[in-house]
């Protein structure tokens, strides 16, 4: 299959929303969400696409399962092009991909039982023909992911589970046609802090048996060290870094990483007595955002490159990218 | 509108749920009660009167013949509280003839046929119907014979044909001779007109009054060997049945009976076929979006401004009608209604709740999520807007028929109005002509409004307060 161990690699992926305007729709702009991302991710990895809201890591999370068609670059799964796959290609697609979203209230039919829920994508794929066979692949998910005994959960309805209980289910179904690639699109920004850290766990150890690759999608830097191996920093479309998650949190680059990190709170009476340093003023509008480095007008180390070119990027130290004039090495 | 809610919301736990929710409405269980007589009512109407047996008996005239005109169905007597006359028949066959023979060969044959009147008004018409075959057309002289003895020629009648009818009540000349025969037997004038009816039924006094006792009526004729004579007297009654008949004698119970299976097919199979495919219209008008929308809506627009009843009529005007043309006529003027709009907002709503998308994700096709993800959705709402829209299919075929665009062979209950219109039947004081099919359509109607606001209620809570 693949050389290298290599699951899914961008090139320059695009995903450009058109807005429609005017008498007959005559005018068309775009609203540049994802705006020429590259990486690669290798199997049974897992990487943390950080930045805050509007930074368009959750429409990368969605392009990259197909669920959002691309306007431009390239998705290679498993050394094969899958970009602008259709039909039943794409359905093949859909059986090696997952996704578990960030509401698990709305992530079920609230008519639909949790068997119901769960033998869905059997149904739809047919991978397991006989009756009895898909129960015990239903009842296997619901072990996999702790909700035992299985028979209590499997005959609910959504209403009558908890969050955490939902979210555990709603793993259950990203991983029950056993895919290769996960998306985690915030999956616990929802739950009770008390949960979070229970249904990360439950990932990762899924991610690591099942030898999944996992794009785990979050505004939250802390829970990245625990989870992941690669972090990418987003922001405004772009990619600002990328590096091995234990690289990031320790040695930023990026003054944009520096900002986040500067953000993320820490249990230390210390911070009382300290002022930290924000950058001011919001991100970019995507329909029109500026054409050379999208921070620039917030970067507090701006200078006259910066507001003229868009930086491409820099390996600033061995795996370490970084999208920013400073680290341009003449 | 909490059946909207995708997590928190109680999702109905099955038909049987439903039922036992449904049946805590005792406004809802009256309907059901109605709607299960009416359903009992049209089953049991198909089964003994045959639909095409019901067409040809409600259009025949002949079938009739021994029914009373106009009669009031016999229960009124209640608020009358006086035993109004029921119509009877009497046949010579059932009586022994006395024959003699005489010299040249002929028969000279005489019957009496008796029968008893205790009713307490005279009878509306008098007829004797003739059965006969024969070489010379014999001449038949009739007696009428009172209870106190009297015996009064009534005529000298010359059949005209074997099966000739003597109409007795029209017969100006017997009633002159009756009315001479009362100025004789009081003495005076009597205060009233005496018709035929009177005088034959009337004590001898001042007012009308019914001798009440056994009647008799002699029939004498001479007829040649072979000749066969048979005839029946029919005293028509002011009652009839449990509906009354017609201005053609026709028993109006035929007519509410057949209305019922007719009226609740058309209405539900009208209800049934706009509400599924305009449904099914929105969720892709809603589904979809992009063009398909767009051309859908212009098409809801455009139909509702079009007039629908000029349309229906007009249709009705120039082509062979006949119930099925009403329906799909109906069905292609009603499936781009403006509930389509509804639809369409609660798909578009639906289309962005995240198990869709995670249905996407898994691979689920577009045909597959409408059907089980977004139909199961919006159909909640739906059903009870359609059984409360089935009332105004059934209004609509009355009202039609009512116009005269109805099916022209069907019994209906707008038929049955129609008729009562066209021959003034409120101002003849008929009333129960008018009032037994608007019963039954009110009773339709009726059921269907309370099962209809019950599940409303059910399937959204803040109807509730009200």
């Amino acid at each position: 299959m693949n050389s290298e161990g290599r699951l899914l690699e961008l090139e320059d992926l695009r995903k450009w929303f058109e807005i429609r305007r005017g008498f007959l729709s005559s005018k068309v702009n775009y609203v540049k969400a994802v705006d020429g991302v590259t990486f690669r991710l290798d199997e049974g990895m897992a990487m943390s696409l950080v930045g805050e809201s509007g930074s368009g890591k959750t429409t990368l999370g969605k392009t990259i399962i197909r669920l959002y068609e691309p306007n431009g670059g390239r998705i290679i799964f498993q050394d094969r092009d899958v970009t602008h796959l259709k039909a039943n290609d794409l359905k093949w697609y859909r059986r090696m991909t997952g996704l578990v979203q960030q509401d698990p209230f709305g992530a079920f039919a609230s008519h639909f039982t949790i068997f119901r829920s769960l033998e869905e994508p059997l149904l739809i794929h047919n991978t397991v023909k006989s009756k009895e066979e898909r129960a015990e692949k239903v009842f296997k998910a619901l072990e996999e992911v702790r909700l035992t005994p299985v028979e209590d959960f499997a005959y609910k309805y959504p209403h009558m589970l908890s969050g955490g209980q939902l979210q555990r289910v709603a793993i259950a179904r990203a991983i029950i046609l056993e895919p290769r690639l996960l998306v985690a699109d915030e999956p616990v920004s929802m739950l009770d802090a008390s949960v979070r850290i229970e249904i990360l766990t439950l990932l990762r150890r899924l991610q690591e048996r099942l030898r999944l690759g996992v794009i785990y999608i979050t505004h939250d830097l802390a829970t990245t060290r625990f989870f992941s191996e690669w972090a990418l920093i987003m922001y405004a479309g772009h990619v600002m870094e990328k590096a091995f998650t234990q690289e990031i949190l320790r040695n930023p680059l990026h003054p944009y990483t520096r900002a986040l990190l500067t953000a993320t709170p820490e249990p230390n009476p210390e911070n009382r007595n300290r002022f930290k340093q924000v950058p001011p003023g919001e991100p970019p509008a995507l329909i029109d955002p500026p054409k050379s480095c999208r921070f620039s007008p917030r970067c507090p180390h701006a200078f006259d490159k910066c507001f003229k070119e868009e930086p491409p990027e820099f390996e600033a130290a061995s795996g370490h990218w970084v999208k920013c004039w400073l680290y341009e090495r003449s | 509108m909490g059946w909207l809610k995708t997590g928190s919301s109680k999702p109905s736990a099955g038909l049987k749920g439903v039922l036992r929710e449904v049946l805590s409405y005792k406004s809802a269980i009256a309907g059901i009660v109605i709607l299960l007589f009416l359903i009992g009512l049209s089953v049991y109407t198909m089964v003994t009167i045959p639909l095409p047996e019901a067409i040809q008996a409600w259009r025949s005239s002949e079938a009739w013949s021994r029914n009373p005109r106009n009669a009031q169905p016999e229960w009124i007597e209640l608020f009358y509280g006086r035993r109004l006359p029921r119509t009877i028949k009497v046949s010579l066959g059932e009586t022994k003839a006395s024959e003699v023979l005489r010299e040249d060969g002929t028969l000279s044959v005489s019957w009496v046929i008796h029968f008893n009147y205790d009713y307490d008004d005279f009878p509306s018409e008098i007829i004797v119907f003739f059965n006969s075959s024969y070489v010379e057309k014999p001449v038949v002289e009739i007696y009428w014979i009172r209870p106190d003895g009297d015996e009064i020629l009534l005529k000298k009648h010359s059949l005209r044909r074997p099966d000739d009818r003597l109409y007795l009540s029209n017969d100006l000349g017997l009633e002159l001779k009756l009315e001479r025969l009362f100025e004789s037997k009081i003495g005076k004038k009597p205060n009233f007109t005496v018709t035929v009816e009177k005088g034959l039924f009337s004590e001898y006094s001042q007012d009308p009054r019914v001798l009440k006792g056994v009647y008799g009526m002699r029939l004498e004729a001479t007829l040649s060997k072979n000749d066969v004579l048979n005839a029946e007297l029919v005293v028509y009654g002011t009652v009839h049945g449990l509906a009354g008949t017609d201005h053609l004698r026709r028993p109006l119970i035929i007519g509410l009976l057949w209305g019922a299976p007719i009226a609740m097919s058309f209405g539900l199979t009208t209800a049934l076929l706009t509400t599924s495919l305009g449904l099914i219209i929105g969720t892709i008008s809603g589904w979809y979006g992009g063009k398909i929308d767009s051309v859908i809506q212009r098409i809801v627009e455009i139909n509702a401004v079009l007039p629908f009843l000029p349309i229906l009529i007009l249709l009705t005007t120039f082509y062979r009608i006949d119930l099925f043309i009403i329906l799909l006529s109906v069905v292609v003027l009603s499936i781009f209604s403006l509930g389509i709009k509804g639809t369409r907002i609660l798909v578009m709503q639906i289309k962005s709740y995240p198990y869709i998308e995670a249905a996407q994700a898994y691979g689920a096709s577009n045909m597959r999520l409408i059907l089980f993800y977004v139909i199961p959705k919006i159909l909640p709402p739906v059903v009870p807007g359609m059984i409360s829209s089935v009332p105004g299919f059934v209004f609509l075929e009355a009202g039609l028929s009512y116009l005269g665009l109805g099916d022209p062979f069907l019994p209906t209950w707008g038929k049955i109005i129609s008729d009562a219109q066209t021959n003034g039947a409120f101002y003849k004081g008929m009333y129960y002509w008018v009032l037994e099919p608007a019963f039954m359509l009110i009773l339709t109607a009726i059921a269907f409004a309370l099962i209809g606001m019950a599940l409303e209620r059910i399937v959204n809570p803040k109807l509730k307060e009200l």
